[in-house]
């Protein structure tokens, strides 16, 4: 995670990588012919994004409030998030051109991008730490052969 | 012999998924507790260190993406319970 | 003595099912609160500390991740008691 430092970044990265990792439900549900699941997914990612886009908007705000109404301004937030999940699912539920569960995977997308990165983020760290220690082990040697 | 006609039937079954979906709704309350919670704290670490705002932001901004999803587990409950 | 017809079991024990999940989705407090404590206690550290920022995100998305199973079982358990019974 390098642009952790820039919050704009950060977004642009966070969707980027989000919609490249949805390349892979939108090809299968392209290829088993079902188009309700990739309308309903896409409905999902759209809402999504839009949302994490909002989230940033209040964060940024309740940032320059006192601490306790901080708390509660978020929590405010969070429940006409919570209102629009549920108008979304309710209308993916209610149309039949919309996949109901394909939809709530796409309001998950975003979750699982963020948590498959910092796995990866942990094992490329992991990674170069031990590469880090082999090459002082090797170079501690040929010192020693020197010697 | 208790015997229930298919109307009765329909209403008992009807009116529990109503109640429980109601139930499982009260689960959208711990998202919103946790986000309050991080959301003052943020508030008092940016008072402390006005230079780190930006890694604050998105410090926040990943806690919130991965904590608001458990609240969304619920809504699918409900609207599956009520819906059919 | 009061006997009841197989419609009258069935339809108690599909309505205590349907019942039983909405009570275990209530689980769903639980995981919600965690993780937002877990995100307040990692903005502190990054305000204490800003150069070890990367290591504080990646455990503090690891943690949550890891505390979110919990509600992902109340989920598997509210699914099977509504398709299977």
């Amino acid at each position: 995670m390098k642009y952790i430092n820039d919050p704009n970044r950060m977004q642009i990265e966070i969707i980027k990588r989000t919609y490249m990792l949805s390349i892979i439900p939108i090809v299968y549900a392209l290829i088993a012919g079902e188009f309700e699941t990739l309308l309903g997914f896409i409905l999902g990612l759209i809402i999504s994004t839009l949302l994490l886009r909002l989230r940033v908007l209040n964060i940024e705000r309740s940032l320059d409030m006192p601490e306790g109404k901080a708390d509660t301004f978020i929590r405010n937030r969070y429940f006409i998030e919570y209102l629009i999940y549920f108008a979304v699912l309710v209308v993916a539920k209610r149309n039949p051109s919309l996949n109901f569960l394909a939809t709530a995977v796409g309001l998950f997308m975003m979750k699982f991008t963020v948590i498959i990165w910092a796995i990866f983020d942990m094992a490329k760290g992991g990674l170069q730490n031990k590469l880090k220690d082999y090459k002082d082990l090797k170079e501690d040697k040929y010192e020693k052969g020197g010697q | 012999m208790v015997e229930f006609s298919p109307e009765t039937i329909e209403m008992v079954i009807r009116s529990v998924s109503v109640i429980a979906a109601g139930l499982a709704l009260i689960a959208g309350i711990g998202p919103g507790v946790g986000m309050g919670f991080a959301a003052g704290k943020a508030t008092s670490a940016v008072r402390r260190q006005p230079e780190a705002r930006g890694s604050i932001v998105t410090t926040m901004l990943l806690g919130q993406i991965i904590s608001g999803s458990t609240g969304i587990y619920s809504l699918v409950i409900a609207i599956y319970l009520v819906f059919t | 003595m009061v006997e009841f017809s197989p419609e009258v079991i069935d339809t108690v024990i599909r309505a205590a099912a349907l019942l039983g999940a909405g009570f275990a989705m209530i689980a769903g407090i639980g995981p919600g609160i965690g993780q937002g404590y877990a995100a307040g206690k990692a903005v502190e550290s990054v305000a204490r500390d800003p150069e070890a920022r990367g290591n504080i995100i990646t455990t503090m998305l690891l943690g949550q991740a890891v505390a979110e199973s919990t509600g992902i079982y109340s989920l598997v358990i509210a699914i099977v008691l509504i398709f299977t019974i």
